[in-house]
């Protein structure tokens, strides 16, 4: 557990708070309790205990998730001590009472502060992440050992597409690495699975921002590239074999040859006609199934 | 008497399928306490399932079921069908390494079924142009024959690619619709693919069957299928020796009574244990001479009549209204789909 002594440390916080109210402050007869009071600050200190285990269990470490935690944790912490206060009257003249109150602003302070750096961060990922979404965000898509889109993603995207710009060419290209089940049978399929990896990072590389690399299954990669005709993306997917050809791939102490061979279309032509957007990818798959190796 | 396996018999070896289950879900990043729930089956702390122990049909369809679930992405079956075979079975898989064809390899694999596939069976038919392999359930997978029959499909397809060095034309036909996943199938299979066929099989011109194969050996092979022997005798599944007795008697009109006797259980029992695979005798009959009828429509070009009369019906009108209720369509309407289908290949 990463974040076992931040837990810890909230954790230590919150009884030394009541244990300090229990032992300093002089007990309100229940008769004053104000309930709604009660209610108010310790809920706003629970939910804020809530947001802080979500943040620290869904993010990894870094400045964004400490800023974060730290702002919920101490607005926590001060709406703790303020419900505290119902219960036990402190003198007027304590210091330690008013700071520990004031954690609720302070908090609120350093939680904007993460707010903000997490706003660039998440600028920088969208970044990252164009070629891989383009202007569509559906986590359950992805295919989780290369982090690409999945073909089912790839047919939504053709349908938007199409219903968006049905007018403008837009080229998909199918890549299939030449012998990759050999890959798998002699070095195991963990090295299959970093081909797989290699792969899609070189091909990430020699895309256009407006372009969408999938995985579309198996060894079988597909890249949507709107308003390109079938020459032009003929020209860059050769240009991706031949990237892809030069590299130095090392399984073990072998070095690994990898070629890719393709098979593209003007989806715009191929929709124009009655073909649904499966019966498509399904002509294209057989083209890249007989294309030479 | 005809001996078989019920689901519930221990019977496959833990260190075989079962283990590579485990193992590919490892690599997937999933843990021990899901995979391994309900099915009895405790694996020693990062290692593999104990090596001398055998688990039922029912244990390893759930580790499977728990698999799928758990792993949750629609290539789960074919990956696993990509390691299914030759397997680590000894001299049987050293005897599918070194098959000299595709003929051997497919007769190998059907001789060996019970082990080599132990939750489907295969079996290979040929005709004067072309061959098929069909695969059939051997203990009641219900909610898991579609994922099976991808994984076995799977399997045989990248062990003739392997070996013959080359992706071989098969066709494909599925008893199931259109799945969402055809990608997976188009990629792992091939692109010709049919859905709603009422018969899980994979088809192929018959020239391919006895093409040499680059690291065949015949009498390696032959040499390693003897040292196999023992294996090969090990009894099928309930559903799959069923199948096979079946197929041999289907023009005889069979009976639940005679079967029974011929199992050597009394037909209550027969009854008992077909309910706790999922099935009943009707059906299972009913599958058989649905698929002898794709068999004749799609060899022989057989007519109604002629089918009927094979499988011993009365007329064709009664042949006519049973196919309907076996298939939900009529066979006129099932053929001319055929005949589409194969003007569409050539």
């Amino acid at each position: 557990m990463v974040y076992r002594n931040a837990i810890l440390a909230t954790a230590v916080a919150l009884a030394t708070c009541l244990v300090l109210y229990a032992t300093v402050g002089i007990p309100k007869p229940p008769a004053t309790w104000r309930a709604m009071d009660i209610v108010s600050e310790g809920g706003t200190a629970l939910i804020a205990l809530v947001w802080f285990a979500i943040v620290l269990t869904s993010r990894p470490g870094g400045r964004v998730t400490r800023l974060l935690a730290g702002g919920l944790a101490a607005i926590m912490l001060g709406s703790w001590a303020d419900c505290l206060d119902e219960f036990w009257r402190i003198d007027k003249a304590a210091v330690w009472d008013n700071c520990l109150e004031a954690l609720v602003p302070a908090g609120m302070a350093v939680l904007t502060a993460g707010l903000y750096y997490w706003r660039q961060e998440q600028v920088r990922l969208t970044e990252h992440l164009q070629k891989r979404e383009r202007l569509f965000r559906e986590h359950r898509a992805f295919d989780r050992l290369t982090q690409l889109a999945d073909a089912t993603y790839l047919r939504e995207q053709l349908r938007r597409e199409q219903a968006q710009r049905p007018d403008s060419h837009c080229a998909l290209v199918l890549l299939d690495i030449d012998g990759f089940h050999r890959i798998n049978r002699d070095h195991g399929r963990a090295e299959g699975d970093r081909v797989l990896q290699a792969v899609s990072h070189m091909l990430l590389l020699n895309l256009r921002n407006d372009d969408l690399l999938c995985r579309y299954a198996g060894d079988r990669f597909a890249v949507l590239m709107p308003g390109l005709d079938a020459a032009a993306a003929g020209a860059v997917a050769l240009h991706l074999c031949r990237m892809v050809a030069r590299m130095r791939h090392h399984a073990g102490a072998q070095q690994v040859m990898l070629t890719l061979r393709h098979a593209c279309a003007d989806t715009r032509d191929a929709l124009a006609g009655d073909d649904s957007v499966a019966a498509v990818l399904a002509q294209l798959a057989r083209r890249v199934d007989m294309a030479p190796a | 008497m005809i001996a078989c396996r019920l689901a519930t018999d221990a019977c496959i070896p833990a260190h075989l399928q079962p283990a590579q289950v485990l193992d590919y879900a490892r690599s997937r990043d999933a843990h021990d306490g899901a995979l391994l729930r309900g099915t009895g089956l405790a694996a020693s702390n990062g290692d593999g399932l104990p090596d001398a122990s055998l688990v039922s049909a029912e244990q390893y369809l759930r580790l499977l079921a728990n698999t799928l679930r758990v792993l949750d992405s629609p290539d789960t079956s074919f990956m696993l069908g990509q390691q299914l075979l030759p397997g680590h079975d000894g001299a049987l898989s050293h005897a599918l390494l070194q098959a000299p064809s595709l003929r051997d390899a497919l007769h190998t694999i059907c001789a060996g079924h019970a082990r080599l596939t132990p939750l489907l069976l295969p079996r290979l038919q040929t005709w004067d142009d072309g061959a098929a392999l069909v695969w059939t359930d051997s203990f009641g997978a219900h909610s898991l024959r579609p994922a099976l029959v991808e994984m076995h499909m799977t399997a045989v397809v990248a062990l003739c690619r392997w070996l013959g060095g080359t992706r071989l034309p098969w066709r494909f036909t599925f008893n199931r619709a259109a799945p969402g996943h055809v990608e997976q199938h188009e990629v792992h299979l091939g692109g010709d693919l049919r859905f709603g066929c009422h018969v899980d099989a994979m088809l192929i011109d018959a020239r391919w069957l006895d093409v040499p194969w680059p690291r065949g050996s015949a009498p390696a092979s032959a040499l390693a299928l003897r040292q196999a022997q023992a294996l090969l005798s090990q009894p099928a599944g309930l559903l799959a020796a069923l199948y096979d007795y079946l197929l041999e008697r289907v023009r005889v009109a069979p009976t639940l009574e005679r079967t029974a006797a011929d199992f050597g259980i009394s037909p209550a029992t027969l009854k008992r244990q077909l309910q706790r695979h999922g099935t009943h005798f009707q059906a299972e009959l009913d599958q058989v001479r649905t698929h002898v009828a794709l068999w004749l429509f799609h060899t022989r070009r057989a007519g109604n009549d002629a089918v009927a009369q094979y499988l011993g019906f009365h007329d064709s009108a009664n042949f006519r209204r049973s196919f309907k209720r076996w298939t939900g369509e009529t066979p006129t309407l099932l053929r001319t789909a055929m005949d589409v289908a194969r003007a569409a290949v050539q």
